[in-house]
């Protein structure tokens, strides 16, 4: 019932809006998509894309599911290498260096080239577009984006006798308000950590890469061959990291990123860093009251930016190109970017979409939606450079070995400095 | 008293390796029967609860994956009992020019990962235009290595003897390989089976990527829709899907338990 309401919604929607009345040739669309949130975003994307062509008889277009992201861009590049790539995939952001080393990806400001297009491009957050440029061009166009919020329990912080409506802002309250909030049983067992920040694996280098940011420093740059890993600003954050566990705010040893909502709704720890893609799972299970802020940050706040970009395939004719542009168009049209972020939790890209009664309505309903967005000025990009895979490594690597006690900080930021420099050497 | 003691100590290690082998899916029956709090939270007289599979069930067109993973399967173990059965009784029976080489060609596929071939054998299927059909999936899968070799070891230990005396008797090829090979091999063909069986019907990424229609896709493909790593991952439902999923093979491998256990310790005992 509810999903049909919603598609109801948004044939309304568009046929409103009228731009998709388009005289284009025919053209058959397959669009590849990857699914990293609950359930109803298969549904969602179905629903959409129905309305798509429903709207354009002359194109014919076939959602894919593809697994999850990784599956995703195997499952494309694949594809792509075999001469019958997808017209239409949301991939990664960051793969946005891989896909162009394969040359499997036509800058999109090539296809959308009249004054209109370029400001339907403007339209959208610059913190988004920031991963989706290359040279001077715009290859992707954002879709299911997400950043990691502050996550905490306002019961825990008014039992601690804090404010709940003053989370901390700051790497020193992090760890004052956090020695508050640790509770211990009559053992001396903590039952109750004051933080949980997931160091471990992609999740944790994601998560690494806000602190970076928040100390006036970024990881990677628009280059694609520039890894930043040995700086100050890294080993500042490493260290802030180890301090947590040490001075007893949050568990020692590598934490992992899938069982940290698990963790915050159980109440063994009063707040987390994860994405806003939790919004919703934890709405749904939270048996206590919680609220969001902004990433606790080094000299100021500094979050990292993840999630999924619409990319257009290379291998396609004129007509398949102008279907997948105006294809995207309405994806991310204010009333279907509403529609999604309202289904998964991302954050809808456009400040046009947040304008929407829909989306007004969510926001009012729950307003923890509204501080990823106004942290999106402080945001950088995720993580990304040719040979993404292997260079990321080295920097996962850095921060697990450090975190289990296995290496300094200084000495394994270096050793993971060279590595990456190794893979970088021959692009620069 | 010395074996009283031994007796006790290897059923000790027993149970704590059943206990090993078990407390996962204990786990996951638990979690898949009660609500998403009390997935770390074993409290006795928690309400049992069936929603989870019915939401599972729902995710995804699973009826339809299941029968395109029985057909896929069915595929698969037919070819491939046909195909190693012929390949293992020629190696075996007849004397031919560099079959010794042949056989070593054979054995170094065993050598190469599935997944290294992935590009290559989609471009094979994307010549011949079977990307996205259930026989596309098998292709690759009709004939395996393993199984040749398998088959090629148990028919040489089948006596001479017996199948010069059939041929005496009148047999031809065909005749000797039908009543003399295969019903000796009887509890190589049913190990081989559950083998073949359960990695196919757990085999993920080939078709995924070969495949675009749900009319296609086999059940795995349905289940890596729970594995949702961005958001908080829902244990409840996650086990209730799998048990949803592996429930066929663990219910067939307990209602055949005996004959699969029988046929084992004959074969061990050979």
């Amino acid at each position: 019932m509810k999903t049909s309401t919603r598609f109801l919604t948004s044939c309304c929607a568009a046929a409103v809006m009228g731009v998709h009345a388009t005289s284009l040739s025919a053209a058959d669309l397959e669009f590849y998509f990857p699914v990293g949130v609950n359930a109803p975003a298969v549904d969602t994307i179905q629903a959409l894309t129905d309305t798509w062509a429903a709207l354009n008889p002359q194109h014919t277009v076939e959602a894919v599911y593809a697994g999850n992201y990784e599956e995703t861009t195997t499952k494309a590049l694949t594809a792509a290498n075999a001469g019958q790539p997808p017209q239409v995939a949301v991939l990664l952001s960051i793969d946005l260096f891989t896909l162009i080393e394969e040359d499997v990806v036509v800058p999109i400001s090539d296809i959308a080239h009249t004054p209109e297009d370029q400001e339907w491009i403007d339209g959208f957050y610059d913190g988004f577009m920031k991963d989706a440029e290359f040279e001077g061009k715009t290859y992707a166009i954002p879709f299911q984006r997400s950043t990691p919020v502050y996550y905490y329990n306002k019961d825990a912080f008014r039992a601690a006798g804090l404010d709940p409506e003053a989370p901390p802002t700051t790497w020193d309250e992090m760890i004052e308000m956090g020695k508050a909030l640790t509770v211990k049983d009559s053992n001396g067992n903590v039952s109750q950590w004051g933080t949980r920040i997931p160091t471990l694996g992609l999740g944790g280098a994601w998560l690494f890469g806000g602190l970076v940011v928040s100390k006036g420093d970024v990881l990677t740059t628009q280059t694609g061959v520039e890894a930043r890993i040995d700086t100050p600003a890294t080993i500042a954050s490493l260290e802030f990291l180890l301090e947590l566990s040490e001075q007893g705010v949050m568990a020692p040893g590598g934490i992992s990123w899938g069982d940290t909502p698990k963790a915050f709704l159980e109440g063994q720890t009063a707040s987390m860093w994860t994405s806003t893609g939790n919004l919703s799972f934890v709405e749904e299970n939270a048996t206590f009251d919680w609220g969001v802020g902004f990433l606790p940050g080094g000299d100021g706040p500094g979050a990292p930016i993840g999630g999924g970009n619409f990319y257009i395939f290379s291998d396609t004719t004129d007509e398949e190109r102008e279907a997948a542009l105006d294809f995207i168009k309405f994806m991310t049209s204010p009333e279907n970017a509403a529609i999604w972020s309202i289904a998964t939790g991302y954050v809808a890209p456009r400040a046009d979409a947040w304008e929407t009664p829909e989306m007004k309505a969510y926001s009012e309903r729950l307003p923890q939606a509204l501080v990823a967005l106004d942290q999106l000025q402080y945001a950088e990009r995720e993580f990304a450079t040719f040979q993404r895979a292997k260079v990321t490594q080295h920097l996962v690597d850095a921060i697990e070995s450090v975190v289990t006690g296995n290496a300094e900080p200084a000495e394994a930021l270096r050793a993971a400095q060279e590595g990456a420099d190794a893979v970088l050497g021959e692009y620069k | 008293m010395k074996k009283g003691m031994n007796k006790i100590l290897w059923s000790t290690l027993g149970l704590l390796l059943a206990a090993v082998w078990g407390l996962p899916f204990l786990y996951s029956v638990w979690t898949a029967f009660h609500d998403e709090i009390y997935s770390a939270n074993f409290v006795l007289n928690a309400p049992l609860t069936l929603e989870n599979f019915f939401e599972a069930w729902r995710a995804a067109p699973f009826a339809l994956y299941f029968l395109n993973t029985l057909i896929l399967i069915t595929i698969v173990l037919i070819a491939n009992l046909v195909l190693c059965t012929l390949v293992a009784y020629a190696f075996v029976r007849y004397r031919f020019r560099w079959s010794g080489i042949l056989f070593a060609l054979i054995m170094v596929q065993l050598l190469v990962s599935p997944e290294i071939l992935i590009v290559e054998n989609y471009l094979t299927l994307s010549r011949i235009g079977m990307i996205d059909t259930i026989l596309g999936i098998s292709l690759p899968y009709l004939t395996s290595a393993f199984g040749i070799f398998l088959l090629r070891q148990t028919f040489m230990t089948v006596p001479v003897s017996l199948d010069e005396a059939a041929q005496i008797e009148g047999a031809g090829a065909w005749r000797v390989l039908w009543n003399i090979y295969v019903p000796l091999a009887k509890p190589i063909y049913l190990a081989y089976a559950l083998v073949s069986i359960s990695f196919h019907w757990n085999n993920f990424l080939w078709p995924l990527i070969v495949t675009n229609s749900p009319e296609v896709r086999p059940v795995t493909v349905g289940l890596s829709v729970f594995a949702t790593v961005e958001s908080g991952v829902e244990w409840s439902l996650v086990n209730a899907a799998t048990l949803m999923t592996t429930a066929p093979l663990i219910i067939a491998f307990i209602i055949f338990q005996r004959q699969f256990v029988a046929n084992f310790m004959r074969a061990g005992i050979k």
